[in-house]
């Protein structure tokens, strides 16, 4: 596995040992491209920082909450709306969001006395809102700011609120993965074991990990509700900031994105004895085997066995369609941080594309090594990928479509590569059985778009057919692939709905009890919990 | 009854209207040809700043950073500045301009990007790159004092210095500085100048941000204002800045060091303020205002006229975003009968009272009016949901989206960012083709609204 030398960047040598070729038959601590190092300046990497990493990932998709962050406001401004995060209490967390809007004088004499104005001013404009998290940003970091005596002095005088104080600032590490780390500490110290959770199953764990992208938390919820186990709380995405603060009453914790979220899950193994298991959500075969692991944990495996039953016979024959007709399409998986190990082996295996190349913008070496084994031979890995590296391997490699975030997608479609939005999806959620079958439609009309093939034509120089009017996806997909595929009526496209996530908000599950193991429904309220936001 | 000019009296920020100064810098970059800017400070105000052009646009833009890590914040990290410079020069051959940006954190720590730049200037320019054309220019905009409008009058004003000479003879042109506007704007702007038989240079060229999709691929949106664009400013015979919160200091700057005229002002938002920069340019060149716009000023008058008094008198109006547009979008709809009840300008810019166009209002409105500086979004929210305002129509960006879809209130998007609707930068808001597309807008955005709620849809039968 050689390290892959980029043209462009032959002139900064130390960016060499951030991009391998996954060679035949080579293992993979042949060689390893180096990651989560400090990034090298004037590059034009991708990457953010530890600010937005903590903030914007982790702590925003909190539901009951008011974000505040101290600093000037350009922090809360930029990193507002740029995520889908959905919550089933009217998106609070996406609506609204808080700078204390530090000025220069603010500076020069301190800002304490002002965020405190700030706080009361926040709990005062949203009374229904009894939960706060405060985050530090560059400006407060230097000037030092006690952001935690503020809280404390507030909490004192107000003894119905609780403010969680988060010191993470952009410049605290190589990337928001240092952000990710600090929250997820930060979160465990202050708050972890300060609320009592209200058990009501015989089966609990913490979903840990997940964000609700367009409702990925809740499409998985309704999987592992319906095996009786009660989700005490989900780090983060559509939660509760109470119930997270339950968190060590759980059982089990269950660990979707390793990368943002391994350190509170290994911590509440230390100090709590709580195991950690990973799983994935994506892919009909991995979401299953990770349901059967949950489920052989706690000797329920028949319930596990009958959801994948249902699930399958119900959306297989439209991932197989798709299947079919995306045989051989090349994709590059250029996510964040962990998804290229979460889509590598499933994308090849169930829908048949060739994974050509993955990246990780913030990723650690641990992930290109879960990414690297999972893809296949030829594979260029990059690590901090930068502006003209990618476009170097969009040239070189080709692929028919990119998973990555929006602004890298508009250098891809420039260069007539659609791409897909690998951090909050196009049509979404992409997890769960209907969601990858989703994910799978998404990809097919990206690659099979008639407007993505007239691109390519230069009407200066090429034979224009001028008898068609139109073609169809179907006119490209269905040409390589045999009658036999084409005519199968077992096969169909996807039916899920525009937006599949309401109507599971309206289920009701039942659960059995924690004491006699009777088996009771349990109102949607429970476990929703609502918050009283206007 | 009265305008009432006051600033919001709470200390924070609930859902904020602008961004800080480095984002108006940025644009700024983003406009000059050959030219890539470096962000001194975290990689997050480059890699968001750099999502919410490309939100707008639907395009991407290049901008580096100097990737500030912990080590840089405690011993300082101009190195990270030479070194960034040296990077993006090596690879980005076609580089000719590279602003250093600054931002909250490298103001606070106190970096010397002045000091770097001469130090660079003598030392790695002369010794690596002697036969390039470089140019490194320093912009300091500290997230903590003004918005990314200072900033970016800052940064037109920093570069204009730059690179500003007076070279023998007048060139004949005028500058057109157009303030932080649409791909849109700059092609109804340059159509006027055009119809009056005027050279311009127009500060900044950016139709190209609306970039097309090749057959040969790569097409990197970027602006195309030159250095010797930026040179010639020097040389011109008036400069007219159109906004005069962006752009205005450096219509004052080459005033005061070229002898150069300036007219800052009016935004040509409206019928009325296109007329006046129409006379501005009249008077400033001394050529006549041709037949053909009074042709295509009858043609917007016309299409107005068609909504005014019938639809528009008397609706009540809401109003923010950058103050330029905002109070000439406020001058318009009084023009069109309408009551913009409530503006909101999103920075502490202490001049606001003095600008005469603020001055006007509170002198001539005689229905109750607030103008509100430093304001947030929920300076508009809780007046609609705690206070009963009753609003027929907004006109804002993007980011206040959510008022109007919770409050059920009609809105027209219109400023920076716009990134829930399609194609909105194509469009102009100034000109005469901007105040029919502006009205136009409100119209069938009042129309439609009419439809949903069933109230007096028919009507619309046969206006």
């Amino acid at each position: 596995m050689p390290y892959h030398q980029f043209k462009c960047s032959e002139c900064i040598p130390e960016r060499l040992e951030h991009a391998v070729d996954k060679g035949a038959g080579e293992e993979l601590t042949d060689a390893l491209p180096l990651g989560y190092l400090n990034t090298i300046p004037g590059t034009i990497s991708e990457r953010g920082c530890a600010y937005c990493g903590a903030k914007h990932v982790i702590g925003t998709p909190m539901k009951d909450v008011i974000h505040i962050s101290h600093g000037p406001v350009g922090c809360t401004y930029d990193t507002w709306q740029t995520k889908r995060y959905i919550s089933d209490n009217g998106c609070f967390q996406l609506k609204y969001t808080f700078a204390s809007d530090m000025k220069e004088a603010n500076i020069v004499f301190g800002a304490e006395k002002m965020l405190k104005k700030n706080i009361v001013e926040a709990f005062k404009a949203f009374p229904n809102i009894k939960r706060m998290t405060v985050y530090q940003t560059c400006a407060s970091a230097l000037i030092g700011d006690d952001i935690n005596a503020i809280a404390e002095e507030v909490m004192e005088e107000m003894p119905d609120v609780k403010i969680f104080v988060c010191n993470s600032p952009g410049f605290a590490g190589p990337s928001q993965s240092g952000g990710h780390h600090k929250i997820n500490l930060a979160w465990l110290s202050q708050m972890v074991g300060t609320v009592e959770p209200e058990i009501y199953s015989k089966y609990v764990i913490n979903y840990v990990g997940e964000y609700n992208i367009q409702g990925d938390q809740e499409i998985m919820k309704d999987y592992i509700q319906r095996m009786g186990i009660q989700i005490l709380s989900t780090f983060t995405g559509n939660s509760r900031f109470d119930d997270l603060c339950g968190m060590h009453r759980a059982q089990l914790n269950v660990l979707e994105c390793a990368r943002s979220a391994e350190y509170i899950c290994d911590e509440l193994r230390v100090r709590y004895g709580i195991p950690r298991m990973d799983i994935d959500g994506f892919g009909f075969e991995a979401l299953s085997d990770s349901l059967l692991k949950i489920a052989y944990f706690f000797g329920i495996e028949e319930r596990a066995r009958a959801i994948i039953d249902e699930e399958t016979a119900r959306w297989k024959p439209e991932l197989d369609w798709y299947a079919a007709r995306l045989q051989g399409i090349k994709v590059c998986i250029w996510p964040g941080g962990s998804k290229l190990w979460h889509w590598a082996h499933s994308i090849h295996k169930e829908m048949g594309l060739e994974v050509v190349s993955v990246y990780t913008k913030f990723g650690h070496q641990g992930d290109m090594e879960k990414g690297i084994s999972r893809c296949e031979e030829g594979a260029l890995a990059i690590d901090d990928p930068n502006e003209l590296e990618t476009l170097e391997a969009m040239y070189t490699l080709k692929p028919d479509i990119i998973f990555t975030g929006k602004r890298p997608g508009e250098v891809a479609k420039k260069i007539r590569v659609p791409y897909l939005n690998a951090h909050a999806y196009h049509n979404g959620p992409y997890k769960g059985y209907e969601g990858w079958v989703r994910f799978a439609r998404d990809i097919y009309n990206a690659v099979y778009s008639p407007m993505h093939k007239l691109a390519f034509i230069d009407i200066s120089k090429d034979e224009i057919p001028t008898g068609k009017g139109f073609e169809t996806q179907r006119m490209y997909s269905d040409v390589k692939i045999s009658d036999e595929v084409k005519n199968d009526t077992a096969l169909r496209q996807c039916t899920s709905k525009y937006d599949p996530i309401p109507a599971l908000r309206e289920k009701t599950y039942t659960f059995p009890d924690p004491k006699t193991g009777e088996w009771k429904v349990v109102s949607n309220e429970k476990f929703r919990k609502n918050s009283g936001v206007a | 009854m009265s305008c009432e000019l006051k600033s919001k009296d709470r200390a924070g920020v609930i859902n904020p209207i602008f961004t800080c100064q480095p984002a108006g810098a940025q644009f700024v970059s983003i406009g000059v040809k050959d030219c890539i800017g470096i962000v001194h400070g975290g990689q997050g105000c480059v890699m968001f700043v750099r999502l919410i052009f490309s939100q707008h646009f639907k395009e991407s833009f290049e901008l580096a950073s100097s990737s500030l890590h912990e080590d840089a914040a405690v011993f300082g990290a101009l190195h990270r500045v030479e070194q960034g410079v040296d990077v993006l020069l090596m690879r980005y051959p076609h580089v000719k301009v590279v602003p250093i940006i600054t931002t909250c954190s490298t103001e606070i720590i106190g970096d010397d990007i002045d000091g770097v730049i001469l130090k660079l200037n003598n030392g790695l320019l002369k010794e690596k790159y002697a036969d390039r054309e470089v140019h490194l220019i320093s912009i300091h905009t500290p997230s903590f004092v003004g918005s990314m409008i200072s900033g970016y009058d800052i940064a037109v004003k920093d570069f204009v210095s730059h690179f500003a000479q007076k070279e023998g003879m007048v060139n004949g042109k005028i500058n057109v500085i157009t303030g932080w506007v649409n791909p849109g704007d700059v092609t109804e702007v340059k159509s006027l100048l055009k119809e009056m038989q005027v050279e311009a240079t127009v500060l900044f060229e950016i139709e190209t941000f609306d970039s097309p999709m090749m057959p040969d691929g790569n097409h990197i949106s970027h602006g195309e204002t030159t250095i010797d664009d930026l040179r010639s400013t020097g040389n011109a015979i008036g400069t007219i800045a159109l906004n005069r919160y962006e752009g205005g200091k450096a219509a004052l700057y080459l005033e005061k060091e070229f002898d150069i005229p300036a007219i800052i002002g009016p935004t040509p938002i409206g019928i009325r303020n296109t007329d006046t920069f129409l006379q501005n340019i009249k008077k400033m060149t001394g050529k006549p205002i041709p037949e053909s716009l009074v042709r295509k000023r009858g043609i917007a008058v016309d299409a107005i006229t068609d909504l005014t008094h019938m639809f528009l008198a008397g609706k009540k109006v809401a109003i923010y975003g950058s103050p330029d547009l905002v109070i000439g979008l406020a001058q318009f709809c009084l023009d069109m009968e309408m009551l913009p009840v409530l503006l909101l300008l999103g920075d502490d810019n202490t001049s606001y009272a003095s600008d005469p166009r603020i001055r006007e209002l509170k002198e001539n409105v005689e229905f109750n009016m607030e103008i509100i500086t430093n304001a947030d979004f929920w300076e508009l929210e809780t007046r609609i949901k705690n206070d009963g305002l009753e609003l027929d129509l907004i006109l804002g960006h993007s980011k206040g989206r959510f008022i109007p879809i919770d409050y059920n209130i009609p809105m027209v998007r219109v400023g920076f960012p716009v990134y829930d609707r399609a194609g909105h930068y194509r469009y102009p808001v100034v000109g005469y083709a901007g105040a029919t597309w502006l009205a136009e807008q409100m119209a069938n955005t009042l129309f439609t609204d009419m439809e949903y709620k069933h109230n007096k849809e028919w009507v619309l039968g046969v206006w």
